[in-house]
């Protein structure tokens, strides 16, 4: 999985962002609700939602930029408070909402900024720079920037410091397939390289390539939280059954399954092995001829809006 | 300093420098003139144009331009990701407070510099005037600049609370109207608040109101008012900067 080969030196920094029972309230509003997670070292964390999910709240929790109603967070193995919060983001590189920088001057003079803010040497501003690919556009001011360039930018400033773990709000947003794709490719060779990474997103397929991990957030609370492989497992998809009289198989089978027909197949949702064989055996006595029994196939992307539009699995 | 000086690569290509330079020429330039229509010259030489110029100025241009000023330096902080960005830094809260407050003082200092360099150049050149600009006005602008200190560190920590513009400059005008008016009508303790204290400051050495009897018309250059001045904006300055920080530390990003 996620960063073994640095597990083993590490001790107890395997988990790099650990939270429990985190919650955000405003007034009577419940924005972040009991949140328990866990990012592994060395992962790219693919943490998804729908907008106003509290995905942002979530992270901006974990930078101690706004504190938690309840609960506590761990960042790096050490709680993240305010008092604690300077020597921590030492070591944490973020971009939240929209992306940094001032307007009124260049690239190079907001990466210098941040050079002299946190005393960093040089090469690591131009391998940001680098990194990020940005290193034409130094001279230009940062208010003429696309805002593909403002994000790269964003990131560049992130990294700077050379983080142990970067938070990415939506890093994507606004951006072109092909910047996407440069986004990703970047996330991937950070991880590669130790960085572990947190990035939101509200569209799947956004980070679904990227990601080792995931947690999916809907209305303020965890639904989900592990890998592509355990999310599709965690999910039943539907049986699709093929027969010789597929309304009869539905009023048949309808009396103690959920299921529905379109006309030429009856679908069956949440059966396991058991009720499949159960209701192949109901439709073969009924005598309606049996054809063919699937699995639908089901995408990352269907689990996900099943996800998120019932609120739970 | 390092601190310090990142805000001055934060503050290139700013309003602020149109800021430093037009408020004050601005204030001599007018005042020179009422002179010039109501008096026909500049009965008393230096002296008329000095307290032409910072009459007016000490009792609103000084103080709602460092408003405007620490208005403008947080400004940026308060676009895109900015703030969350300088949030999410290593950077000690202390010395985010610090470093604007100082920035903003910094400037302050600056416009009191062009205010006297701007009265010695209307002296010279427009009135012809004999001599120099006597040194206790030097001193007096020495005072200003420090009494500016603790308008700045205030103003500052209202334009880092408040994202808005004006709202930090109208505090400003309103308070000094009201402190003002308290250091006309002999309320000396009002010298504590940051806006008298720069107002009394820049009134030094002049008559505030002529021919009456107030406490400020009294008050000349000496070691007596000089500490007071340096004193309570030491003071002052330490308060405000305590208060900012707390507050700081303890204020969440907007949600």
């Amino acid at each position: 999985m996620c960063g073994t080969a640095r597990l083993r030196d590490s001790g107890d920094m395997d988990t790099v962002i650990e939270t429990s029972h985190l919650t955000k309230r405003y007034g009577s509003r419940t924005v972040v609700d009991d949140l328990s997670l866990r990012v592994p070292q060395g992962c790219v964390y693919g943490f998804l939602g729908p907008n106003g999910s509290g995905k942002s709240t979530t992270m901006k929790m974990l930078l101690s930029l706004i504190r938690p109603t309840l609960g506590k967070v761990q960042v790096l193995g050490q709680p993240m408070t305010r008092a604690s919060r300077r020597g921590l983001l030492r070591h944490v590189g973020s971009l939240i909402e929209s992306p940094p920088g001032y307007g009124h001057l260049t690239g190079r003079e907001n990466m210098r900024i941040m050079q002299r803010l946190l005393d960093l040497p040089q090469r690591q501003i131009e391998w940001a720079v680098d990194t990020v690919r940005m290193r034409d556009q130094m001279g230009k001011r940062v208010r003429n920037y696309s805002l593909g360039m403002k994000q790269r930018m964003g990131i560049a400033l992130a990294l700077a410091r050379q983080p142990q773990l970067l938070i990415l709000d939506e890093p994507t947003n606004g951006l072109d397939p092909a910047g996407i794709e440069e986004i990703r490719e970047l996330l991937r060779s950070l991880a590669s390289s130790g960085v572990t990474v947190m990035v939101s997103s509200h569209l799947l397929g956004e980070i679904d390539k990227t990601a080792t991990m995931l947690g999916i957030l809907s209305e303020g609370r965890l639904l989900f939280q592990g890998t592509r492989a355990e999310l599709m497992a965690a999910s039943t998809p539907d049986i699709i059954i093929e027969s010789s009289d597929p309304r009869s198989a539905q009023s048949i089978l309808g009396q103690q399954l959920d299921c529905r027909s379109d006309g030429r197949t009856t679908r069956i949702t949440n059966a396991d092995d058991g009720s499949t064989a159960q209701a192949v055996s109901v439709l073969v006595h009924a005598g309606i001829d049996v054809f063919e029994v699937r699995r639908d196939e089901q995408t990352l992307e269907d689990v996900f809006i099943d996800l998120t539009k019932g609120g739970g699995l | 300093m390092k601190y310090v000086s990142v805000e001055f690569v934060k503050l290139q290509r700013s309003l602020s420098w149109a800021v430093v330079i037009l408020l004050p020429v601005i204030a001599v330039a007018s005042g020179s003139m009422s002179s010039v229509a109501s008096d026909g010259g500049l009965d008393d030489g230096w002296y008329t144009l000095w307290i032409r110029s910072i009459g007016f100025y000490g009792m609103a241009l000084l103080p709602v331009g460092i408003a405007i000023l620490a208005s403008l330096t947080w400004r940026t902080e308060h676009r895109n990701g900015n703030w969350n960005a300088l949030m999410s830094t290593s950077v000690p809260t202390s010395a985010m407070v610090l470093s604007k407050a100082a920035a903003v003082a910094i400037l302050s200092a600056l416009m009191q510099v062009v205010l006297v360099l701007t009265v010695v150049g209307f002296g010279k050149i427009a009135f012809d005037l004999p001599g120099m600009l006597p040194g206790r006005y030097v001193v007096s602008s020495v005072l200003v600049i420090i009494a500016s200190v603790p308008v700045a560190a205030l103003q500052s920590g209202l334009s880092m609370y408040f994202r808005s513009f004006a709202a930090p400059v109208a505090v400003a005008l309103v308070a000094t109207g009201v402190s003002t008016t308290a250091l006309l009508t002999d309320m000396t303790a009002i010298i504590a608040v940051p806006y008298a204290t720069a107002t009394y400051a820049t009134q030094l050495g002049t008559s505030l109101v002529e021919a009456s009897n107030t406490a400020c018309d009294a008050a000349g250059i000496s070691a007596g008012t000089a500490g007071l001045v340096a004193g309570v904006s030491a003071a002052a300055t330490t308060v405000i900067v305590i208060v900012t920080t707390w507050t700081l530390n303890r204020s969440d990003t907007r949600a």
